[in-house]
């Protein structure tokens, strides 16, 4: 018996969610950004279907989207109320199956192979999922639902019922489903593959399905067989129902505006820092390496990585080397717009007492400082010389800030 | 037109079918009389629990905020059509 698989995914997700709490929105083109304090220097993260219809796009820069669609109102984006109706979204799901991937923050698949039974029983729980989803999280909140035999073809079938569809793929009608679609709607197929898929002369899926699989395993290694097998509609990736273990922790930030300013990344660079320590420490890991991040105003980028001799959960350690890091390859001449940290080869277990005394100090305090933050939030306690370095929440399309 | 405040306004709630739904409101000297409660969400601040109630009237969209510690309602953003 062949798997039923359930992709939701909800409609211009955050643009529908400010248009379900402020009723004003509702009707007009709005798109969602980032902080609400440089909404200039922003990106669109989300834009409601009627600004889809006026041409704004997802990611498309702010004073882009303004010149497409000048009545486009901008919203700053609200994490929290956000990751509320994304829990509430895969609560209702497992309702129907323990066996929920949550892809991202606004989609999901669903194994419901043994609740559905067959076609029939597959589209009257995609329907009760979407009342739900209306009682529940409201009206304005909608979702495109692709019921197929794998994760892969249920993805592109709710791509392809976009905005609020429904869609069933029967396995003997998958090759046709395929032949409908651009190879680029895949998930998976992004424009680096398909434009070397372009150079051996194939723009569709029955020209990939004409490829052998030697000639796709030479160019693409193991990612060829995946290949081989998505142009014929198979795909045999399990649901995921339980969260991977981390394998790094990492906080990246746009700063307000450009700068060459030292100082001001060296702040950034350290609240970050910090910020990585403390999800380190509440999550009882340490870190064996660390890797350090820029990109220029120019959108250039530049990155390098250090491995530790002793682990650390410590942010001023964190900091003191990927500063140096850093400075061994920043250009001083070229502004800076994105600072990133993450702490990676993560493993559990304790960090060595330091034999030096004012470390030792530190580390004692450390536990206090870890208490007051669980109890009174992420802005409990601070440096000194951080008082005027501030984050601006943002979303992101696979987690939330505030919860990581 | 949207603003970003934060003043403690006094709150009218009705408690029905285990939820609780702010009615009427009264900032800057005048009476809200909410119409319809539209999204209700919480946010953890640290080991408090944070309630927030998006709510409209005819004209006019409120964000409340209300704190579980301190049982306080503040106003924290409206958005007034026009």
């Amino acid at each position: 018996m062949h798997r039923i698989i359930l992709h939701i995914d909800m409609n211009s997700f955050f643009a529908s969610v400010e248009q379900q709490a402020n009723p004003f929105l509702r009707g007009k083109p709005i798109g969602v950004t980032g902080k609400r304090s440089s909404l200039e220097r922003s990106v669109v993260a989300a834009a409601s279907i009627e600004a889809k219809r006026l041409g704004v796009k997802t990611a498309m820069s702010t004073w882009e989207a303004k010149r497409i669609c000048p009545s486009l109102l901008l919203v700053s984006g609200d994490p929290k109320k956000y990751s509320v109706i994304t829990k509430r979204f895969n609560d209702i799901l497992r309702k129907f199956s323990p066996l929920v991937e949550r892809f991202s923050v606004d989609e999901s698949f669903v194994d419901i192979t043994e609740q559905a039974k067959d076609e029939l029983g597959a589209i009257a729980i995609a329907l009760e999922i979407r009342d739900q989803l209306r009682k529940i999280c409201g009206e304005l909140i909608t979702a495109s639902i692709g019921i197929a035999p794998n994760k892969f073809l249920a993805k592109l079938a709710s791509e392809s019922v976009k905005p609020n569809g429904l869609v069933f793929i029967r396995p003997q009608d998958a090759i046709h489903f395929l032949d409908t679609m651009n190879l680029q709607d895949a998930c998976g197929i992004g424009p680096r593959t398909a434009r070397h898929l372009e150079q051996l002369g194939v723009i569709s899926f029955p020209q990939l399905r004409a490829l052998p699989l030697d000639l796709l395993v030479r160019e693409f290694k193991g990612f060829g067989f995946w290949l081989h097998s998505v142009a014929r509609g198979q795909d045999r990736a399990p649901i995921l129902a339980t969260e991977e273990k981390a394998k790094s922790m990492g906080h990246s930030y746009t700063l307000r505006h450009d700068t060459w300013d030292p100082h001001e990344i060296r702040h950034y660079l350290l609240a970050l820092s910090d910020r990585v320590a403390w999800r380190l420490r509440r999550d009882g890991f340490v870190a064996n390496a660390v890797s350090v991040s820029l990109r220029y105003g120019d959108f250039g980028g530049e990155s390098g990585e250090h491995r530790f001799s002793e682990p650390t959960d410590d942010g001023l350690t964190l900091f003191r080397i990927a500063w140096q890091l850093m400075e061994q390859w920043r250009d001083p001449l070229r502004s800076v717009r994105l600072v990133s940290i993450a702490a990676s080869k993560l493993s559990t277990g304790s960090v060595p007492t330091s034999l030096f005394k004012k470390e030792q100090k530190f580390a004692s305090v450390l536990p206090a400082l870890d208490r007051l933050q669980r109890h009174y939030g992420t802005d409990a306690w601070t440096r000194a010389s951080l008082l005027s370095t501030r984050f601006h929440e943002r979303s992101s399309g696979f987690n939330y800030d505030h919860e990581v | 037109m949207h603003e970003i405040i934060n003043d403690a306004v006094d709150v009218e709630v009705t408690f029905s079918s285990n939820h609780v739904a702010p009615r009427r409101m009264r900032w800057n000297e005048r009476n809200y009389e909410i119409r319809t409660v539209n999204l209700v969400h919480s946010a953890m601040e640290g080991m408090k629990r944070v309630f927030y109630f998006s709510v409209s009237d005819l004209t006019n969209y409120f964000k409340l905020r209300l704190d579980t510690d301190l049982l306080e309602w503040r106003l924290v953003e409206i958005y007034s059509d026009g």
